[in-house]
């Protein structure tokens, strides 16, 4: 295992409310389900608990904000690709 | 010593717009959020170029993800790099954070397991981003919720080795020191006498709340929605009277927005903690001689 399977399993508790549902209710069985280490299941189930919920509820709010607000418009995608093409035939 | 003054800033926001061009004398500098523009019109862009004409503008990123074991992707590098080009800020910043990893966007600056091997992959980041964009970014601490598991070092020694590994300059968020220190029980004067302040560049001020959790406890969340808080003023002056160099100084805000004298008002509470500081920097020297 590696420091990027370890964030991505991070990034994946804290987005995915299922397997973040399943993660509390065996912490164990998630991890290693993963692929994760016996030393970082050990590591992850000595995670704060208190400070997990609060912060996939700020992480939420945070992408329902980011969702609402964050449509480029078809002339700023167009300008995005033209640039991109131009960058690809210099 | 450099020439340059210390200066006192605003975060850039659209509903602040008026305000600030309204007020643009007693501000010195502005910070946009570049990934606001990095989709933006030409005409948008265009109106960025013609203030960075007006006032000095430095730029600050919040979606690349240095801090991240995965490899920043290079299609918001380049955005960056572009931005970068037209606007020419004075300097650019991100954050010692990671923003995605296995294909989930988290949506927000989440903090690694601070680990060796992800100072490695971090500097990785730093050196490639770097490279890209051509001009080596300022890097801001983040407050957090959670303190990631899994960390086998100490936020400021984290925070330490990454500025070391790439020779980079610090961003000091001072109201996520202070955050974290309440929320994960430690002195926020502490954290700031173990990290490299010679590599104190700039600073963010804000002010957040305290939000309750389920176990009946309350942590600190930095939702930029709330005046700066006393003891962030009071780390400002700390951080003057020790920092070698002229800092610039940015006040965050993002939403519940006051009377702009309200803001204009903590601007220069932050002019008076900087000469305060640097009154204390003068005495001690003068002690020391």
């Amino acid at each position: 295992m590696s420091a990027s399977a370890f964030e991505a399993f991070l990034a994946r508790i804290y987005v995915d409310s299922n397997a973040r549902a399943r993660f509390e209710a065996d912490p164990f069985a998630e991890a290693s389900h993963a692929g994760l280490s016996p030393e970082e299941c050990a590591a992850i189930m000595k995670i704060d608990w208190v400070g997990l919920k609060l912060a996939t509820r700020s992480f939420a709010k945070k992408r329902h904000a980011k969702a609402l607000s964050t449509r480029p418009s078809l002339r700023a995608r167009a300008q995005d690709f033209l640039h991109g093409m131009l960058g690809f035939l210099r | 010593m450099s020439a340059r003054k210390d200066r006192v800033g605003l975060g850039w926001r659209p509903d602040l717009a008026a305000s600030i061009l309204e007020y643009l004398d007693s501000i010195d500098l502005l910070e946009v959020i570049a990934d606001d523009f990095f989709d933006g019109s030409r005409r948008e862009r265009r109106a960025l170029k013609t203030l960075s004409s007006q006032i000095p503008v430095v730029l600050h990123g919040v979606g690349l993800g240095l801090a991240g074991c995965e490899s920043v992707q290079t299609k918001i590098l380049d955005k960056m790099a572009r931005l970068f080009d037209e606007v020419r800020p004075e300097f650019w910043s991100e954050h010692l954070a990671f923003v995605r990893a296995g294909g989930f966007e988290i949506g927000h600056l989440a903090a690694p397991p601070r680990t060796a091997q992800n100072v490695e992959a971090a500097a990785e980041n730093l050196c490639r981003a770097t490279s890209v964009v051509g001009s080596k970014p300022l890097m801001e601490n983040i407050a957090t919720l959670l303190d990631p598991p899994g960390s086998t070092l100490s936020e400021p020694a984290w925070v330490s080795a990454i500025l070391e590994a790439v020779d980079c300059n610090s961003l000091l968020d001072l109201h996520n020191v202070y955050a974290n220190a309440l929320n994960h029980g430690y002195d926020a004067r502490e954290f700031l006498k173990e990290i490299p302040i010679s590599r104190v560049c700039a600073i963010h001020i804000a002010g957040g709340q305290l939000i309750s959790a389920p176990d009946g406890t309350t942590r600190l969340l930095d939702d930029h929605l709330h005046d700066v808080p006393d003891p962030v003023f009071d780390l400002l002056e700390e951080i003057a009277a020790r920092s070698p160099h002229p800092l610039t100084v940015i006040l965050e805000r993002d939403g519940a927005y006051p009377p702009m004298s309200q803001l204009l008002a903590q601007i220069q509470r932050a002019r008076l903690c900087l000469e305060r500081g640097r009154a204390r920097h003068t005495a001690s020297k003068a002690r020391v001689a």
